[in-house]
């Protein structure tokens, strides 16, 4: 009987990490470090070092993935330099084109030698590696938005990731976002492995991806790109903490004075809700609370947080120090 | 009679000869591809594309997990031996994916890619707290 509800569970269930709970990942992480100081220069040995003492898909593709995550640097300035080529050549698809083949090489002379690239770079090592190991594995292009993205509509795409076929369903990832982030101030790129982006529930995965083919959204009702545009801000401790974010699905509210908003979570595991927080910043200070009222039940969360003050708020969630997400409210009298 | 007798033995044996040497003619070619077959073969090649070299194409024998990466001037020496029949794959983000295949008198392979409509981006995460812009 409880085989038979692990059954169901498993074949309803959006293609996701827990799919793969019996599998202990430590032998490929262990296997992924070390081959720390393998270069770029032979890709298939490689993948051989890699995945040859592994016996599931899982676990190959999992010492792949974490390779390119830990070893693999975000080069910021190429970012910000790609970034600004493509907005100013936004409409001159010649230029672009130009300019795009010019980058290429730079991105692989870079990844061969320092070993820094950009997502599609990323994307890309994680793609070949799988297919020298077997593994069905395709590039997914579109946007990723984050608190500084500000994406508007007629933006070109701005991030790539992968999809991976893994006992005959795709599950995604994202090896960039993985990897770590960059200093804001000093753009200098600091590893800071997030587990939470590999085989990541697709309907959190929205939130904050928008694939240019719907189809690697891999659920049912996508988001449109409207609502991807409209939706909270996700920040990478939301795939530590959470498997769902189901409400609100804007980030801006409009309400009035003593209303109050409602926030419902799918959490990965029970956490202590003592450490629940809202901070609240009005432009000109913020204030940590404790949410009006906080409902947990196995592993949904529902929070709700009245506004008795008029103004413009910025609402930041926190579970303990990881920051979760971000609102904007104003509230009138 | 007999002439007639004589000359289908005859006939017979011309037609057994000819068979026998079509049949000769069908073997040989196949043992001198068997030979070629054995020949080990050094390759070296360059990859570019319209602009120029490729550096950091990925060759792989097909089938196998032998492979190397072409060096800052496009140029690459595959590092085992190869032979008449093997396939080669030359992969690179943003370029269409091509076979070669090496025949007995293959020593240089000089190979342009053409480039596909692979888009080259990327958005760095971060842990910025998200911050409205106030006009006040």
């Amino acid at each position: 009987m409880k085989y038979l509800w692990l059954f169901i569970f498993v074949f309803q269930s959006h293609a996701q990490r827990s799919d793969f709970d019996h599998i202990n990942f430590q032998k490929a992480d262990s296997i992924a470090l070390t081959c720390k100081d393998e270069g770029l220069y032979n890709l298939p040995q490689l993948a051989f070092k890699l995945t040859s003492n592994l016996t599931t898909d899982v676990e190959r593709f999992r010492a792949i993935y974490k390779w390119v995550c830990t070893n693999i640097a975000n080069d910021y300035n190429l970012y910000l330099r790609n970034k600004r080529k493509r907005t100013k050549f936004k409409n001159d698809s010649l230029k672009l084109t130009e300019w795009n083949t010019r980058f290429k090489k730079e991105i692989f002379r870079k990844l061969l030698k320092q070993e820094k690239t950009i997502c599609t770079g990323y994307a890309y090592i994680v793609q070949e590696l799988s297919k020298l190991a077997n593994i069905d594995c395709e590039i997914v292009h579109g946007f990723g938005k984050t608190s500084t993205t500000h994406i508007e509509k007629s933006d070109p795409p701005n991030h790539s990731w992968n999809a991976v076929k893994l006992n005959n369903k795709w599950y995604l990832c994202d090896p960039t976002w993985a990897s770590g982030i960059p200093n804001p101030e000093t753009n200098a790129f600091k590893f800071k492995y997030n587990d939470g982006y590999f085989l990541a529930n697709p309907k959190l995965f929205a939130v904050n991806h928008f694939p240019l083919e719907r189809q690697w959204a891999l659920i049912e009702s996508a988001p449109t790109f409207d609502e991807f545009l409209a939706a909270p801000i996700l920040y990478g401790n939301a795939y530590a903490n959470l498997t769902g974010h189901n409400a609100p699905k804007e980030m801006y509210h409009l309400i009035h004075k003593y209303e109050t908003l409602q926030f419902e979570y799918e959490l990965q595991s029970v956490v202590n809700t003592e450490t629940i927080r809202f901070l609240i910043d009005n432009g000109h200070h913020s204030q940590k609370v404790k949410p009006t009222s906080i409902h947990l039940e196995n592993q949904s969360l529902i929070l709700e947080q009245q506004f008795d003050v008029k103004g413009f708020y910025d609402v930041h969630l926190y579970i303990g120090d990881d920051l979760i997400s971000t609102y904007t409210v104003k509230v009138k009298s | 009679m007999k002439n007639i007798v004589r000359g289908m033995s005859l006939m017979a044996i011309v037609m057994m000869a000819g068979l026998t040497c079509n049949l000769m003619y069908a073997q040989s070619p196949t043992m001198a591809l068997a030979t070629v077959a054995d020949q080990q073969l050094t390759i070296k090649g360059k990859v570019s594309d319209d602009k120029g070299a490729l550096p950091g194409v990925n060759i792989v024998l097909k089938g196998s997990k032998v492979g190397v990466v072409t060096d800052e001037n496009g140029a690459f020496t595959f590092p085992r031996a190869l032979s008449a029949g093997d396939v080669l794959v030359f992969s690179f983000l943003g370029y269409e994916k091509q076979e070669v295949k090496i025949d007995a008198d293959t020593t240089f392979i000089n190979l342009i890619l053409t480039s596909d409509l692979v888009e080259i981006m990327g958005a760095p995460n971060t842990d910025k707290p998200y911050k409205s812009k106030r006009s006040n």
